[in-house]
């Protein structure tokens, strides 16, 4: 035994999401275990309710390995929403999605181009970004919320299932594999990795810094894009505050999903257990019948004590 | 001058002007208005909800004093007839939290679902489940798309919007003295219940009060810049007599520049309820009127109307909570009749 209660190997900081995950879980089966928590329509509802922000949790994943960070989703979602749900209302699906995913994608390569060959901060810059794209999201619909009536659209990126499977869900899984793969298989990934450890020696070393930088902020805006895509199927509308109230949440389940602030470790697998607890809480503590207030003041204490363990620097 | 000032306005607002002057507020499918006072529960259907084990669910769009009074006001009448409240939630103004809300609700299947719907767009996706459900659907204020009463909804209430903005006007030239120059700041988005407001303010001082000129219009869509806004505006315009502004948050940001520019003469007149403009205005300071409704009535019959949805009975389609004009000389009691609670005790020292 390493310590008092905890075996030896046992790293609490890697498993706490699994562990805090497994904890709730647990809690939320049996004490509402007459509520429906446990009914599957009520845990597919958590999978579906989660999945834009699990996607954009993956993008959030590469940047902050990488020493970087990104807030700017939070509006990159909107536009790409709005703009797909625009731009379908005259065109086919095809155009659509690529107008969505197209400009969250082109979002995240302005941000890129400013923070790696401008050489300017990723806090900083992509803080000025959410702003500026928060404003273009409202302004490019005059503040109207835009139907989606593409019932092909509709089906694949919100409420159509294939082999009684939920689309979300399939979108879900599609995500976590690829960039579960990009993250731990690829030289790509490797690279994210080592720039985000000590970009100097990455660079001694012949890794392309800035070109990792500019691929990590493009690949946040792509997975913002189809995070927008997701909800103006899923509501069959797009409105411009879509995204905002998630960039706190995200960013939460990144962390807590085991992924270090200073960048070179992190988790895809950690950050879908983080963004599926963030809506389990949701999910249980309104289940549990709890006043507004006393969800939020719930939601914040356990978040508190998971980022608290994740980021206890075991150093001193 | 200040005691005369209360006694003018005192006077313009009819004491506690709940008015019955319904006509002028229309439903977002132009639906003339029914008072919310005739939304009641039969005594002799009372048993029988009792008996029937039902529940609800209250998915609102924000967490407020508002809307603790609407939820004080169902849940009493809720209590009253039995019935159990099993959810409660806060979508925090976003669409995608309020669809997520409603599907976590519908596992508790609740009879009835008290709601905002945040937009028609948006709201009409999300409440498709509820509606096919068959539950006893009652809308504060919005509709969303497409839904035809009474097959998918029991009724939608709403406050007295129309009397709002006319009860604003009202006031803000009887402090005036039925002349002079006034601002408008009115919120800058498609919404139902601001824009009627805003706009009725607008109508009554331009058709009630001649001597009465509107010199400058400005939208705001974020409270936090109300100050500045407001600061622009007193820059070109510094004679001032007044400005209405949409609500009493960014009123908070107007009522901050014009203490900033040392302005004791410009009159504040803004809706809803909020201490540190009721204080401001107990003190005698720019505040000389707000506007409020009867939001713990308005809740109580929202609970009766799904009651009769559930039940089958005949409910009007759109029914309206009465307004009421604040003033120094009422706060106690306005602050009572629209939250059933009594003042902050800083606002009743400031009396």
């Amino acid at each position: 035994m390493s310590r008092i209660g905890v075996p030896k190997g046992f790293d609490l900081q890697k498993s706490v999401i699994y562990v805090g995950f497994f904890t709730i879980f647990l809690f939320f089966s049996f004490t509402l275990h007459d509520d429906g928590f446990l009914t599957t329509r009520n845990l597919t509802n958590i999978v579906l309710q989660t999945a834009p922000a699990t996607i954009m949790a993956i993008g959030l994943v590469f940047v902050i390995s990488a020493g970087e960070f990104d807030l700017s989703f939070g509006s990159a979602v909107a536009v790409s929403a709005l703009a797909a749900a625009v731009v379908l209302q005259d065109y086919p699906m095809l155009v659509g999605v690529l107008a969505g995913i197209g400009a969250g994608t082109l979002i995240g390569a302005l941000n890129g181009v400013l923070v790696a060959y401008l050489r300017l901060p990723s806090f900083l810059v992509t803080l000025a970004t959410l702003g500026l794209f928060a404003g273009i999201a409202r302004s490019m619909t005059n503040l109207r919320s835009i139907p989606v009536i593409n019932d092909s659209f509709t089906g694949i990126f919100g409420s159509g299932k294939l082999a009684s499977v939920p689309s979300l869900v399939i979108w879900t899984i599609l995500a976590v594999a690829v960039g579960h793969f990009l993250y731990w298989h690829t030289r790509f990934g490797a690279h994210v990795l080592a720039t985000g450890d000590n970009p100097r020696a990455a660079q001694v070393a012949g890794i392309r810094i800035e070109r990792v930088r500019f691929l990590v902020l493009t690949l946040c805006g792509a997975t913002a894009g189809l995070a927008g895509i997701l909800y103006a199927g899923r509501l069959q509308a797009a409105k411009y505050t879509l995204g905002e109230s998630d960039l706190m949440t995200v960013i939460a389940a990144v962390i807590v999903g085991g992924t270090a602030l200073k960048g070179g470790k992190g988790s895809i697998i950690g950050a879908l257990f983080g963004s599926l607890l963030m809506g389990m809480l949701n999910n249980g503590l309104i289940l549990m019948g709890l006043s507004v207030s006393d969800q939020m003041i719930v939601r914040g204490l356990i978040i508190l004590i998971a980022v608290a363990v994740s980021l206890r620097d075991t150093s001193h | 001058m200040n005691y005369i000032l209360k006694a003018v306005l005192g006077a313009a607002s009819f004491g506690l002007a709940s008015t019955a002057a319904f006509a002028q507020t229309i439903g977002p499918n132009g639906e003339s208005a029914t008072p919310s006072s005739s939304i009641v529960v039969p005594a002799a259907s009372e048993e029988a909800v009792r008996a029937g084990n039902h529940t609800a669910a209250m998915l609102w769009h924000d967490q407020s004093d508002f809307v603790n009074a609407v939820t004080a006001g169902a849940t009493d009448e809720f209590t009253r007839l039995g019935i159990e409240v099993v959810a409660t939630t806060n979508a925090a103004f976003d669409a995608a939290k309020q669809r997520s809300d409603i599907e976590t609700a519908m596992t508790k299947g609740p009879d009835i679902i008290l709601s905002l719907p945040l937009d028609p767009v948006t709201s009409a996706a999300a409440f498709e489940e509820a509606k096919q459900a068959g539950v006893s659907l009652v809308f504060l204020s919005n509709l969303p798309a497409g839904y035809v009463h009474p097959d998918h909804y029991a009724a939608i209430v709403t406050d007295d919007l129309f009397q709002m903005g006319k009860q604003a006007a009202d006031a803000l030239a009887a402090a005036m003295s039925n002349s002079g120059s006034v601002g408008w700041i009115f919120h800058d988005a498609n919404y139902y219940v601001t824009n009627q407001r805003d706009n009725a303010f607008k109508t009554t001082i331009e058709n009630d009060y001649p001597n009465i000129s509107i010199v400058a219009e400005q939208g705001i869509s974020d409270p936090a810049r109300a100050e500045e806004i407001a600061n622009a505006m007193l820059l070109k315009n510094p004679d001032l007599g007044g400005i209405y502004v949409t609500w009493a948050g960014p009123a908070e940001g107007v009522l901050a520049a014009l203490r900033a520019n040392g302005n004791t003469s410009t009159k504040i007149v803004t809706l809803d309820l909020s201490e540190p403009i009721a204080l401001d205005m107990v003190r005698g300071g720019n505040v000389i009127a707000i506007i409020a409704d009867e939001a713990y009535e308005l809740g109580r019959a929202m609970a009766a109307a799904g009651v009769l949805g559930l039940l089958g009975e005949k409910v009007p389609p759109f029914a309206v909570a009465p307004a009421i004009t604040v003033t120094a000389g009422n706060v106690a009691e306005g602050w009572m009749q629209s939250l059933r609670i009594a003042p902050p005790a800083s606002v009743m020292a400031g009396n």
